[in-house]
């Protein structure tokens, strides 16, 4: 849209993308003012936009005042765990998909797009029974193995669109040197597809650390809830320690909204080749 | 290779895809598919509150849910809240996705505050607009008091409806950039010589987006709209932290009215129902949505 024949239309768009991010913006505005409020400043009638006392001292006792710690340590096995896992099992299958020719091609696709229908919050009452037959109901590795299934669909469709992506002629020089399959694979078509593994990974850990429901049906025990379940310490029935609740949503936040921002170039250019949403 | 060996050596060969298949399909099929079947068997069973099964009921426990008034209702919320949040959504990303795609000063730090409610955690977005929302000390009011818009403080969900507004609210809010960026990707793909050549038939501004950016858009606007149709179908923790589908379970959608009859209610098998029937619904839209994208990926070869 180079021409300009009526400012207006410009004038009015910008308007909108500044008024969006205003109102984008605002929750993590309240999040980090609200975060650095006294308890007394919480709940005083009139309201305050800023805190009248900036107190810091909110975000170093929340590691006190409840397992925050381990919250986060449980988020990032689990993640990690899940993340490792949907990689491991999405490569091999990612690379029969775009390497080689097969009955039931064809179905095995369809199926990979088809889970994507299924979230977890619709298969709660099956996946409760499932994990209570395991014993792995308030166990971290049930968390692992789910978070890994669910993102699988997502995981195998970015990898097989990076490895179509690139020409098999290297493999095939490297199978001739007398490399099999698998070595080829790895030392020949792994390292040319680092980008598109990379976003694969950063993507899956990031669903996996955002995973709410799930962990919130079978997590009962407070020391192996990941972090969106933990804050919920800050919750009570009829007192919400809301400071410190957002305290801790702060350090849950950062480090996904980063992770996010170094992959958002590489995810658009593989969004609408394949279904990709957290 | 030895000349006895070839027979088997081919046969593995036939099966060696499906070795490299092996893992993913053990992974899905256990964690995936076992629940779905699961699922499906609880619909038809009686379930005691201890959760142990008494065995085949038939259609009793869809019949307890076709006969409840909340079903119905929370049935009609499912269908707004998809409609409104994905259309709404849909619309604001489009436009969104058009003026970040335009060169102009702080468009990198603009596109990555639009990366910021993708990237968050719903449960995060929605318990700080729960915040911002309360009536007694919530920031809006504070806000708006100070600013002298209003005079007193409001109390922004006194009914049902408004809840579900604030809700359809934060689901839009959290929807767009999702869309935003596929429409990004969509237009990336454009051939600019297209709009030169509008520009010489001297077309207007909205001639160039509704007869040459939408048309070319709308394989990108599919994907993401039948992706935010399934998502936002199935999202549980906007409504679930706001509201919990009261008051009087008034603003359930299937998720979370599910959700409540089996682990609050201890209601299993008429929450297998309930989820039974959502897959039905969806089952409708996933079918299009593979339809269409294996048919992309053909046009492709």
């Amino acid at each position: 849209m180079k021409t300009k024949k009526s400012p207006w239309p410009r004038v009015a768009l910008y308007l909108f993308v500044f008024v969006m991010c205003v109102v984008i913006l605002y929750p993590y505005f309240v999040m980090f003012t609200t975060a650095a409020k006294s308890n007394d400043e919480m709940y005083a009638t009139g309201g305050s936009l800023l805190p009248s006392v900036w107190q810091w001292s909110n975000f170093i006792d929340i590691w006190r005042e409840a397992p925050v710690f381990k919250y986060l340590l449980n988020s990032i096995i689990v993640a990690g765990g899940a993340t490792f896992l949907a990689i491991a099992c999405g490569i091999p299958a990612a690379y029969a998909l775009s390497r080689m020719r097969f009955k039931g091609k064809g179905i095995f696709m369809g199926a990979v797009i088809m889970s994507q229908m299924f979230s977890p919050v619709v298969l709660l009452v099956g996946i409760y029974r499932l994990m209570t037959a395991m014993h792995m109901t308030n166990s971290l590795i049930g968390l692992v193995l789910l978070n890994a299934a669910f993102n699988q669909a997502f995981a195998i469709w970015l990898l097989r669109g990076t490895f179509t992506s690139i020409s098999s002629e290297m493999e095939q020089a490297a199978k001739i040197d007398g490399c099999g399959t698998v070595q080829a694979l790895i030392r020949v078509l792994l390292p040319v597809s680092a980008p598109g593994i990379v976003t694969t990974l950063i993507f899956v850990f990031i669903n996996s650390w955002n995973e709410y429901t799930i962990a919130l049906t079978l997590i009962s025990s407070d020391l192996l809830k990941p972090i969106t379940v933990g804050i919920n310490v800050f919750y009570g029935f009829n007192f919400i320690k809301w400071q410190y609740l957002f305290a801790t949503s702060i350090f849950a936040t950062i480090p996904v909204v980063i992770l996010f921002l170094c992959i958002e170039k590489h995810l658009v250019a593989g969004l609408t080749s394949g279904g990709v949403k957290g | 290779m030895k000349e006895n060996a070839k027979p088997r050596t081919l046969n593995m060969r036939r099966l060696e895809p499906y070795v490299w298949l092996l893992p993913s399909i053990l992974l899905m099929g256990v964690m995936i598919l076992v629940p779905i079947i699961s699922v499906f068997q609880t619909s038809f069973s009686e379930i005691s509150k201890s959760g142990v099964n008494r065995g085949f009921n038939g259609v009793t426990n869809y019949l307890w849910v076709f006969q409840n008034a909340t079903f119905w209702n929370t049935l009609l919320n499912t269908v707004i809240w998809t409609i409104v949040v994905v259309g709404l959504s849909t619309i604001l990303g489009i436009i969104l996705g058009l003026v970040l795609n335009e060169k102009f000063h702080g468009r990198k730090i603009v596109r990555a505050i639009v990366v910021f409610p993708w990237a968050t955690a719903l449960i995060i977005q929605s318990v700080i607009w729960k915040y911002i929302i309360n009536a007694d000390y919530g920031a809006l009011n504070a806000l708006l008091y100070k600013l002298g818009i209003i005079k007193s403080y409001v109390n922004w969900t006194a009914t049902p409806g408004q809840f579900f507004a604030w809700e359809c609210f934060v689901g839009i809010l959290v929807t767009i950039p999702f869309v935003t960026f596929c429409v990004l990707s969509g237009l990336q793909s454009i051939d600019t010589s297209l709009y030169e050549a509008a520009d010489v038939d001297g077309a207007s501004f909205w001639d160039r987006l509704f007869k040459v950016t939408l048309p070319l858009l709308m394989p990108s606007l599919t994907v993401s709209t039948v992706l935010n149709i399934i998502y936002v179908f199935n999202s549980f923790p906007i409504i679930w932290t706001i509201s919990k589908g009261d008051p009087a379970d008034k603003t359930h959608t299937l998720v979370t009215y599910l959700y409540k009859l089996s682990f609050t209610n201890q209601r299993v098998g008429e929450a297998a129902a309930v989820s039974v029937i959502g897959f039905l619904i969806l089952a409708a839209c996933a079918s299009v949505y593979m339809v269409m994208t294996l048919r992309a990926e053909k046009e492709e070869e």
